[in-house]
């Protein structure tokens, strides 16, 4: 009986001694100095006064006026200066809309920049400050929109990840404060303003009216709509500036079921163009504000 | 003069399972005792211990047959099946209580493991086995005894050390015997550990701890009371199956998607947590000298847990498909992928550039979520608990009567009520903040404001915290009643008997979320579902002269449901499967046996047929971008096969023992199929076609051939194995008429509209293993020390190193194309078809044990 005691005392003993192996992890330190994702050992220059960084970084505004001919000719050629954009993230695959594409701002304009990954917004959330390096990467136009990427077929194409993650630099909260001087302001559309000056960047629309009959949503897949790339193109009035404006919405974006609304509305969401043809991508549901 | 009449009585009713168990103690007293420890030594940390793995075990081992008595032990490294059975056919009863899990039949034998020293008191028994406390199963089964009087007394230790699932083992046990004044207790506990560095399979770790006690009281010859209780708390990681290419890649078939690292820390990502406190309480009842009645109360409390990575996003599986070099070059040469070597090289170079690059990036996905948080947005990576926890309550009790010298009456009858938990808990947010309780599949189908996203409408957009409950949270209870009854007699040269069954099974689900695809009927309970089931056994055995003897047993049998394939949907709604039934079993089986003294032999036929199953599962439609919950009806199964197993006795120290098997267990025709689909919640209809489909995950042939060698203490074993016809467990998918019919309207792979209007297919075929060659070999001694037996063996398994051997696996569930809205597929590079999931048995492994016994 005596040996009982001990065996039970063990069996308690080592019940409550027996540990755990699975150890209590904790959020790795290093990942805010050390982002793992993009390549930190990109130089961050943001002296405006050195003379370094005026030969290293441009705006997009800069950028697009170099490439105005390549990019309204719908054609792409790889960029061989050494060149860096500093931006800032204003829209991403968040809600499922924007699909393989970044949308990036600074102070002079926007730019899309096409990659070939999903997720985008789980590494590059909006407001993001980034940096790209340009050199080895092609600027193109699509619909004689400016885009950045790779070659594809002669044309502009989204570029590989790796690629991708080889040529940009995610800001930690610090770098960014320190002048970086990229902004992600809103500004109302108007279609009066160039084109290559809204298109790439966040736009508000407000008291603008979307067709519809009543009883359609913004992107069925059913065929009660045509759709080009999976994206349905409704019709907005009431902009500001130009009756030749559309929501673009796809079809596998988190929202594509959500009613078209009777009344006005405010949108906000990247200005974007096909030819002649303005087409505002909203982010995520929350984009547009029902009065 | 009569009680000694009563005693030789007895004795005599008693010979053909005294005969039975005494073949073995033959076997295993001239051997060192820890031989008698091999057949679970060798399979616990393989068996039934995950409650999702399809490559369950079952446990035959009826010492009267030397087939089913060797198949265990020697063919667990190819995780055989016996007669290519589902566990769930194989019933464990403990104290004459059975304790199969009331929602899926199975037994889940982990619950057992480490307490060696308090399982090897069974009487097991095979399909036409006539017992004292069953209707035996179609596979089986076994009534362990856990009564501390019939334990072995004394001390004894055992350590062990191996390279498997687990690295060190350390057993003690005691068991007093019977005291004067009527007293026995027996106690055990035990230890099974390996960590990250030194289990055989990277990245799982196994902790387990494991604890028996008993203790029994004697009131002078009529009654006694047993109460036992057990358990072994355990953590453990999983390994996960993985295809072909990856284990080429990482030139390694344990090769284990399931870990990665953080920090450089290897860390896993599914765990199992279990831990299942068990009491049974038992009253020996001697009626008389020849009537007795064993009554048991069981108690059972489970929480099991799983966990899993799991993403709203990008699957950061390092094996996913997309992750392939032939996700980019159509190395099939179908014709319809693309031809990217540059893409397919670049894919190769980062898989085999090291381990990491393999293995799921933790940092990564903490950085994505702090990511997230400065946007205030959800965790789209996250570690989910699955729960299914467990409290079930049995009262059983057995009555034998033995009538006279021929004859004998054994009845028994069983209650039981269980409930089973299911929940998900959030178990790590992976630095991010937040988690929203809403159905991400469903969003798309209707917009994110749409009631039906939520998971749970009476508490709309909860935001989930590590611990909290979220997808599903729901109550299964199921309640049992059986009763059998078995008469034997022995006339002339025959002992025949008759058992009869029936049983009673209801079953609910009781929600305790309010879904929002299905508000009316998620929350709360459910109706219930009730079942009369039974059936019978019968068999002979005519004992010829010289030793010969032919068996032969047919039976028939109507089997409830389990609660477990009785849901369409469990996670969402209360609804049943369509068409739900009790499964008809019909079997027989012949036997042909030799027992002289140099050769015992048995040779067996069987065959059973079973119609009107029903089969439940569910997986990810990436075509619907959604879980499809499939419910599979009017299911008909065939199978047969033949056994042979013989012992040669060669000399007195030397005998051979020959094994072998050739069986086939088979869909017949087409099935019923019901599925429902997670971002819609409707059912929909369709026929599915598992015509000629096997079981899979087992040898369906094996043969083995063992030389066994015994003298001056000394025991030598050489045993030769082959396996072959292994499959891979089936999907659905590629054999529906709903995708015959896309595949029809797309003219591909030679779809067709039969005669009778129905699509159809003809070259989809189910996906294979392979078998191979298994060289296993075992070598002990025992020695004294101090006067007491210090046994030593060393088992060597698969001495060849062939690692080759396919264990298990399943054909994935996705389409070898993608489908535009407008029904028209495009072909994908990667093959889903030519690249299933496997598991491949482990290369040479070892086990040193020691024990000793004082």
């Amino acid at each position: 009986m005596k040996k009982f005691n001990i065996l039970f005392a063990l069996v308690m003993g080592a019940v409550s001694f027996t540990s755990c192996m699975d150890e209590d992890w904790r959020t790795p330190e290093n990942i805010i100095d050390n982002p793992p994702y993009g390549n930190n050992d990109i130089a961050v220059y943001s002296d405006e006064t050195a003379q370094q960084y005026n030969q290293k970084v441009i705006t997009i505004a800069q950028l697009k006026a170099q490439y105005a001919s390549v990019i309204l000719g719908n054609k792409c050629e790889e960029i061989k200066d050494d060149v860096q954009l500093q931006v800032v993230i204003n829209g991403n695959d968040q809600g499922g809309n924007i699909y393989k594409q970044l949308s990036v701002q600074d102070a002079t304009g926007g730019i899309i920049v096409g990659i070939n990954q999903t997720d985008q917004f789980a590494f590059m959330p909006t407001n993001q400050k980034i940096l790209i390096n340009l050199k080895g990467a092609y600027i193109g136009g699509y619909g004689n929109m400016a885009q950045i990427g790779t070659l594809y077929n002669g044309g502009i194409g989204r570029m590989e990840s790796n690629d991708w993650e080889s040529r940009m630099r995610l800001l930690t909260q610090a770098e960014s404060a320190d002048s970086v001087s990229a902004v992600a302001d809103t500004i109302d559309f108007d279609g009066s303003i160039p084109k290559e000056q809204l298109c790439g960047r966040i736009v508000r629309l407000k008291d603008v009216t979307i067709s519809g009959d009543g009883t359609q949503t913004l992107a069925p897949d059913d065929g009660s709509v045509p759709l080009t790339s999976n994206c349905a193109n409704r019709k907005i009035t009431g902009a500001k500036g130009s009756t030749d404006i559309v929501l673009r919405t796809s079809t596998f974006s988190d929202f594509a079921s959500r009613a078209i609304p009777s009344g006005e509305v405010t949108i906000y969401g990247v200005c974007t163009s096909y030819r002649n043809t303005f087409q505002i991508l909203m982010r995520t549901n929350s984009d547009m504000i029902e009065q | 003069m009569t009680k000694k009449l009563q005693l030789l009585a007895l004795a005599l009713l008693a010979a053909p399972q005294l005969f039975a168990q005494s073949s073995k103690s033959a076997e295993t007293d001239s051997i060192p005792n820890d031989h008698e420890d091999m057949d679970f030594t060798m399979t616990e940390s393989q068996l039934g211990e995950d409650d999702d793995m399809t490559n369950d075990v079952i446990q035959v081992g009826s010492s009267s047959n030397v087939y089913t008595s060797n198949i265990n032990y020697t063919w667990s490294a190819a995780r055989f099946k016996f007669r290519a059975l589902d566990n769930k056919y194989n019933d464990v009863y403990i104290n004459g209580m059975q304790v199969n899990n009331a929602e899926n039949g199975r037994f889940q034998f982990s619950n057992i493991g480490g307490i060696n020293d308090a399982t090897r008191n069974r009487d097991a028994v095979n399909p036409f086995e006539d017992n004292t406390f069953s209707m035996s199963s179609l596979g089986g089964s076994a009534n362990y005894d856990f009564r501390a009087g019939n334990m072995s007394a004394g001390q004894k230790i055992t350590l062990s050390g191996c390279n498997r699932n687990y690295t060190l083992r350390a057993m003690y046990s005691y068991g007093s015997g019977w005291t004067k004044k009527g007293w026995a207790v027996f106690g055990t506990i035990g230890y099974r550990w390996a960590n990250m560095n030194t289990a055989y399979v990277d990245g799982t770790f196994y902790n387990s701890l494991s604890y028996f006690l008993a203790i029994q009281k004697k009131w002078g010859e009529k009654h006694m009371l047993n109460l036992a209780t057990w358990a072994n708390p355990t953590e453990r990681a999983q390994q996960g199956a993985s295809t072909d290419e990856a284990y080429w890649l990482a030139n390694d078939r344990q090769y284990n998607p399931y870990w990665g690292y953080q920090e450089g820390k290897k860390r896993a990502s599914r765990i199992i947590n279990d831990f299942a406190p068990s009491v049974l309480l038992t009253w020996d009842f001697k009626i008389k000298d020849n009537i007795k009645m064993v009554t048991s109360a069981f108690f059972k409390y489970q929480k099991y847990s799983s966990s899993k990575l799991n993403y709203n996003g990008t699957n950061p599986a390092p094996d996913y498909w997309k992750s392939f070099p032939s996700y980019y070059y159509d190395v099939w040469d179908t014709g319809t992928g693309d031809k990217d070597y540059d893409g397919w090289l670049d894919a190769y170079n980062y898989w085999t550039s090291g381990t990491a690059a393999r293995q799921i990036k933790f940092d990564n996905l903490y950085f994505a979520n702090t990511q997230l948080n400065k946007s205030g947005s959800d965790a789209i990576y996250y570690i989910q608990n699955r729960h299914n926890d467990q409290m079930t309550l049995g009262l059983s009790s057995n009555f034998n009567w033995n009538i006279d010298q021929t004859s004998k009456l054994s009845a028994g009858i069983q209650l039981n009520t269980n409930k089973g938990y299911h929940y998900q808990t959030m178990n790590d947010l992976l630095g991010g903040e937040f988690f929203h309780n809403v159905n991400t599949y469903a969003i798309g189908t209707y917009a994110d404001t749409d009631p039906r996203v939520q998971y749970d409408l009476n508490h709309p957009n909860q935001r989930i915290y590590v611990g909290d409950r979220f997808g599903y949270d729901y109550d299964i209870n199921v309640q049992k009643f059986n009763a059998y009854a078995q008469y034997s007699k022995d006339k002339g040269i025959s002992h025949s008997f008759i058992t009869g069954r029936i049983g009673g099974t209801r079953m609910w689900r009781d929600g305790h979320m309010r879904n929002g695809l299905f508000a009316d009927n998620s929350y709360g309970k459910s109706g219930v579902g009730g079942f009369l089931d039974g059936g019978f056994k019968m068999g002979s055995t005519l004992n010829l002269s010289k030793g010969h003897s032919v068996t032969m047993g047919v039976g028939m049998e109507a089997k409830a449901p389990h609660a477990k394939d009785a849901f369409i949907n469990p996670e969402m709604c209360n609804d049943f499967v369509i068409n739900l039934r009790n499964q008809k079993l019909v079997s027989a089986e012949l036997e042909y046996a030799i027992n002289n003294s140099w050769l015992r032999l048995n040779l067996n036929g069987y065959f059973y047929h079973s119609y009107h199953g029903t089969e439940w599962q569910c997986y990810f439609d990436d075509n619907e971008a959604s879980f499809t919950y499939v419910s599979m009806s009017n299911i008909t199964k065939n199978a047969y096969g033949v056994e042979l197993g013989a012992k040669f006795k060669i000399t007195s120290s030397i005998d051979i023992v020959a094994l072998g098997t050739y069986s086939d267990n088979k869909y017949v025709g087409e099935t019923d199929v019901n599925y429902m689909l997670s971002n819609k919640g409707t059912v929909e209809y369709s026929r599915c076609y598992m015509d000629g489909v096997r079981e899979g995950g087992t040898p369906l042939a094996a043969a083995s051939l063992a030389l066994n060698y015994r003298i001056k203490g000394w025991f030598l074993n050489l045993t030769g194995n082959y396996y072959d016809r292994i499959y891979l467990s089936a999907t659905p998918v590629t054999r529906l008429e709903s995708v015959y019919e896309l595949w029809q309207k797309n003219n591909y792979r030679d779809a067709y509209i039969d005669n009778n209007g129905r699509y159809r297919c003809d070259n989809v075929n189910q996906a294979r293993g392979d078998g191979g060659f298994m060289l296993d070999a075992s070598i002990g001694k025992q020695f004294r020390v101090a006067k007491r037996p210090l046994s030593v063996n060393l088992q060597l398994c698969n001495i060849t190193n062939n690692r080759g051997i396919t264990t298990g696996g399943y054909e994935q569930s996705r389409s070898n194309y993608s489908v535009a809205a407008n029904g028209t597929i495009s072909g994908r590079t990667y093959n889903f078809e030519k690249n299933p999931k496997k598991y491949y048995a482990q290369g040479f492994n070892f086990m040193l044990n020691v024990s000793y016994r004082f």
